[in-house]
């Protein structure tokens, strides 16, 4: 810890993983992909718990319609891009923290620039063909990727770490059909918060992870499920994956 | 089989070994909105099931 400022800050969750865990949250660098309603939550917690780095991507502009769920924007944003409300509003949440907002659509043009020295990457996107994205991304880089999506009161998360367990893709081999999913807020930030969790857990080496578990939250009958899965011998993208990590350590 | 459907009800039906996507098709839902663990673990669509298994036919989300 280099600050007495920080120690305070952080104090309280000191007390679950030492000085020692929060100097290595301090050194994580986080790629948040999206800004929207699960984004909002994740950088939020992101920042505020004190990982060091985040760099935080969205191409829209916030409208009146996001700010039922999207807690990043407030009024004054409508108009502005959702990026650069994220940025002020993660400053003013924790300044000793690096924020860098990207006002970019992600694409297998850009993916890899986008995610230079990032450790790991939180799903906040709102359509499987982008997390098929990131999830390709995920396995080329060998880098874990925090999975979550939302559905007015359903939500499910899973911890994909490339070499250690099965995919995005052996989990969910097919998108579903194109939707305007319906949303509220609370359902986001609870989603949003098991994802920064697990990404806490990982960094700090703490606990265990959702992996190779899908956890399912139901949130008009109050119900947390899970099942499990596993790697799929048919899967489309994780065999070259778990070939490249293999590669890799030898 | 015991059968929960994406609704949260359950079914019991008696049901000779099929492919989920059988399985699914017969209960009017389209594979490619949902994923189904049987007995506990989420299988692909030409695993088959019957007899005494517990299906669990999740409709997962994908919004942000």
């Amino acid at each position: 810890m280099t600050k007495d400022e920080d120690a305070g800050r952080y104090a309280r969750q000191i007390l679950l993983f030492g000085k020692e865990g929060q100097e290595t949250l301090k050194h994580s660098s986080v790629f948040i992909a999206g800004a929207g309603g699960l984004g909002s939550a994740i950088a939020f917690y992101m920042a505020a718990a004190g990982f060091g780095r985040i760099r935080i991507v969205d191409c829209d502009v916030v409208e009146s319609s996001n700010l039922n769920r999207q807690i990043l924007h407030a009024q004054a944003d409508l108009g502005r891009h959702k990026a650069l409300s994220a940025y002020d509003a993660l400053a003013g949440i924790n300044p000793d923290i690096e924020v860098e907002a990207v006002v970019e659509r992600i694409s297998e043009e850009n993916v890899d620039d986008l995610l230079q020295d990032c450790d790991m990457i939180m799903d906040g996107m709102d359509s499987f063909p982008s997390r098929y994205l990131l999830n390709r991304a995920a396995l080329k880089r060998a880098i874990p990727l925090f999975h979550g999506a939302i559905s007015g009161y359903q939500g499910q998360a899973t911890t994909i770490i490339p070499g250690r367990t099965a995919c995005l893709s052996c989990l969910f081999p097919h998108a579903p059909p194109p939707a305007t999913a319906p949303a509220i807020g609370s359902t986001c930030g609870i989603i949003g918060s098991i994802q920064v969790t697990e990404a806490i857990k990982y960094v700090t080496g703490k606990g265990s992870l959702l992996e190779n578990r899908l956890l399912l939250w139901d949130g008009l009958e109050s119900r947390l499920e899970e099942v499990s899965y596993e790697p799929s011998p048919s899967c489309r993208e994780c065999r070259a994956g778990r070939k490249k990590s293999k590669l890799k350590i030898s | 089989m015991r059968i929960s459907m994406p609704d949260g009800s359950r079914k019991e039906i008696a049901q000779p070994e099929a492919s989920i996507e059988e399985i699914l098709r017969s209960l009017g839902i389209n594979p490619e909105e949902v994923i189904v663990a049987k007995n506990g673990r989420i299988v692909p669509e030409d695993e088959t099931a019957g007899g005494s298994d517990d299906l669990k036919i999740v409709r997962f989300v994908h919004g942000g």
